[in-house]
């Protein structure tokens, strides 16, 4: 190599090195005599110009800064594309929706930034690298998928991003003392044990087979089935994990068969439980009821099994009380999208109320600073988000307890009629 | 002294490696033996209709492999090279063939349609749509990704298969959106119907789908051999596989003579990707991708060249993956494990495959 290219690379090398070691915050400059401003109350946005240096350099995670003109961003990680994008497309929308309603901090406007995690745990935490290192994004509605949740919390709590997720139900989520994750959607733990009591209970279930995933949320749910099953009395005959992707269940279908259960209980997604429910004839289980969750209701199941999806369980959120607005939605919906919401996934209300209540948390305690940028500190606003106290939303009327729960309900359970999602019976 | 020393430790560790091979051989093979003792002689966990559907599913699952594989080694054996684009063209193969179905399902003719009056020729359509245009991707894939790195190290075809293989995935998933499409079969063709048979009470079914693909991938097998061992095209692919050069000296129109070969895996892929869209129902942009890794697995397995050990490698691949787990009492999530490790201990035992020669009977 010329040996006046040497110096030069390392010189090239060293600055890279200095340029990715910048930190990702500036510290506000400091300035004169500050008050001690608390970050446990949110404090009500004063029109006053208050000293944001004062604010943010007492605030842990420091402030999001707004130039005026930019927008105030609320992020989303959802998967958009692969077997399962019905749920993120539909969720997505419903949060688009909800950030126009939002109207404007301050003349500062929101803006969603749906992006695409696949729904799984390295899609998760690509997408919250993005977000944390993206000074705009102030709160997360999500993630969607409990897997892809579980790999973004651990890069939220280091900087300070809260999450309001409507649909990640994985228990273990809000049992590992994160400040910033909040949900709006119920747990497994109601799903899972009130799943196993309406099976013994009311199909008269009593040999029971669990299929899962192998994913957080599958086999987290597919788990608390099976031991309230069995508590109430009932056998667990088999227990299987398929390999999420693939398209022939046979084998494994075959195998469960061979212990002749009453009904199959699958924890896991659209994408593969309607392969299961398609396969269950050939395999020897046509008198097996298929038992879905959450993750396998919407249009696509349905269309995807056609006439072998008749009598196929899954569960939702329970219904929420009609209101104006939310039939102002349904309208709004249906006008924007071509599609009623709910058809897709049970979460598109719990998305609107998602992404509405972050957007009114962030106008409680965001303010316009002397310089004329406006400020959102970080830890207030986690702060503020975990305080939730009786916010009526679409879906629902949600006070967050001290570990992030915002919802205590069961769900309620819809079966395949003709074609269509229909409730069941109680 | 010591050079007698250095040259007696490298003795005595050539010894030593000599004996790890059955000593290897000799584990895995008593850990099977034992695992195979408990649970077919102990413990009895499946009645005879299980293991008949488990045979049928790994059957099935096979052939389907074994489709995909033709082409894959078909591409190695006259090229040495690993074609990863394979699955990608199977998938636009897919493609075609849905979008004929779909077609097809719109025309109506009384008070049915085009696709059920006329089955067996839409699905005669499908497949000659279907294999046409992978064909004519095969063939612009090797002119634009290939042809100009052929004076090239041989990796570098290699990562300009995988550039391809992404390329052609994203290309997919912007032109059509990324949504799932499910095929519409013919009647006769419904996927989840077949023949049932009745064992130990219990109704097996032999789906039609499955043995469509089954047969399919046997017909084309053999088509595919007769072309190469019969016709001058086969002579001439054979001969480029042998030597280029003296190939070229000898008459031989080597351009020509690689892009037939492209256009041929890529029809084969084609029909693999048609009957991936009968058999399983749903294609996206990224079908292609598992296919394409088992179908190399099964390749490598069989013998990566040779084209009757395609179709051996799809089917033992297939087999294991069904009815491995189920034979060994392990968790049917570890197939994909069993499977890679049984690769593993063949190509230790013979690293050139179950039927090791290779197309051209020759190894470069």
């Amino acid at each position: 190599m010329n040996k006046f290219l040497k110096p030069v690379f390392v010189l090239c090398i060293a600055a890279f090195l200095f340029a990715g070691c910048a930190p990702a915050a500036t510290p506000a400059p400091t300035a004169a005599a500050t008050e001690a401003a608390t970050a446990a109350a949110p404090t009500v946005a004063s029109t006053t110009a208050a000293a944001p240096e004062a604010v943010c350099a007492s605030d842990p995670f420091g402030c999001a800064s707004f130039a005026p003109g930019t927008t105030v961003k609320i992020g989303m990680g959802a998967p958009m594309t692969g077997g399962n994008a019905s749920y993120g497309i539909d969720i997505s929308q419903g949060a688009t929706i909800a950030v126009a309603d939002a109207g404007d901090v301050h003349g500062w406007k929101f803006e969603l930034d749906a992006e695409d995690d696949q729904g799984n745990a390295e899609g998760g935490a690509a997408v919250a690298n993005k977000f944390a290192s993206d000074p705009s994004i102030v709160a997360v509605a999500g993630h969607i998928f409990s897997g892809a949740t579980a790999a973004a919390v651990p890069i939220y709590e280091k900087v300070g991003i809260p999450m309001l997720s409507p649909s990640a139900t994985n228990p273990a989520l809000t049992t590992t003392g994160s400040k910033v994750f909040n949900r709006i959607a119920f747990t497994d733990t109601n799903q899972g044990s009130a799943a196993a009591d309406y099976l013994f209970n009311t199909l008269k279930v009593k040999n029971l087979a669990l299929v899962h995933d192998g994913s957080d949320y599958g086999k987290g749910l597919a788990d608390i089935v099976g031991a309230q099953f069995t508590k109430d009395g009932g056998a667990v005959v088999v227990e299987q994990a398929i390999t999420p992707g693939e398209t022939d269940y046979t084998a494994v279908l075959s195998a469960v068969a061979s212990k002749s259960p009453d009904a199959l209980f699958f924890g896991g997604y659209t994408a593969e439980g309607a392969i299961i429910c398609n396969q269950m004839k050939q395999t020897g289980l046509d008198k097996a009821i298929f038992f879905g969750d959450d993750g396998t209701y919407g249009a696509d199941f349905l269309t995807r099994t056609g006439a072998n999806g008749e009598g196929a369980y899954a569960s939702i959120a329970p219904a929420s009380p009609d209101s104006a607005a939310k039939d102002a939605f349904n309208t709004a919906y249906l006008d924007q999208f071509g599609k009623a919401p709910g058809t897709l996934s049970p979460y598109t209300w719990a998305g609107y109320d998602a992404a509405a209540a972050l957007a009114s948390v962030v106008k409680t305690v965001a303010f316009v600073g002397s310089d004329g940028k406006l400020y959102v500190p970080r830890t207030a606003l986690v702060t503020a988000v975990r305080n939730l106290k009786g916010y009526v939303g679409l879906s629902g009327t949600f006070t967050c307890q001290s570990n992030g729960e915002c919802n205590v309900d069961k769900p309620q359970f819809v079966v395949v009629k003709s074609g269509a999602w229909v409730p069941a019976q109680q | 002294m010591t050079a007698d020393t250095s040259s007696d430790l490298r003795r005595k560790s050539r010894q030593l490696i000599k004996l790890i091979r059955p000593l290897l051989g000799g584990i895995v093979g008593l850990f099977l033996v034992y695992r195979l003792y408990i649970v077919l002689i102990v413990e009895h966990p499946y009645g005879p209709d299980t293991w008949t559907r488990l045979l049928i599913a790994g059957l099935i699952l096979g052939g389907v492999y074994s489709l995909v594989a033709i082409g894959y080694t078909l591409v190695y054996g006259i090229l040495f090279m690993i074609n990863f684009a394979h699955g990608e063209v199977m998938m636009i193969g897919a493609f075609s063939g849905y979008f004929v179905f779909e077609a097809l399902n719109a025309i109506k003719i009384q008070d049915s349609n085009f696709l059920n009056t006329y089955a067996y020729f839409s699905v005669l359509i499908a497949f000659i749509v279907g294999m046409t245009v992978s064909a004519l991707t095969g063939y612009f894939l090797e002119k634009i990704a290939y042809r100009p790195l052929r004076k090239a190290p041989r990796l570098v075809p290699l990562i300009s298969a995988i550039g391809a293989s992404i390329f052609l995935q994203n290309a997919v998933e912007l032109l059509f959106s990324p949504q799932l499409r499910n095929y519409t079969n013919p009647t006769f063709l419904t996927r989840g119907a077949g023949w049932t048979i009745n064992i130990n009470h219990s109704n097996v079914i032999i789906p039609y789908t499955g043995v469509f693909s089954f047969v399919l991938s046997a017909v084309l097998l053999i088509i595919l051999y007769t072309i190469v061992r019969k016709t001058r095209l086969g002579r001439a692919m054979r001969a480029v596989a042998l030597d280029k050069k003296t190939a070229a000296l000898m008459g031989v129109d080597v351009d020509s003579t690689i892009s037939k070969t492209f256009i041929l895996s890529g029809a084969l892929a084609g029909a693999a990707g048609v009957m991936w869209g009968i058999h399983n129902g749903l294609v996206y942009y990224y079908t292609g991708f598992i296919p394409g890794i088992k179908a190399f697995t099964a390749a490598v397995l069989g013998g990566i060249g040779n084209l009757p050990g395609a179709m051996l490698g799809g089917m033992f691949l297939g087999i294991v993956e069904s009815m491995g787990p189920a034979a060994l009492g392990i968790d049917f999530q570890l197939k994909d494990v069993l499977a890679f490790v049984i690769l593993i201990v063949v190509l230790i035992f013979k690293p050139s495959g179950l039927l090791g020669e290779s197309l051209a009977e020759e190894k470069v």
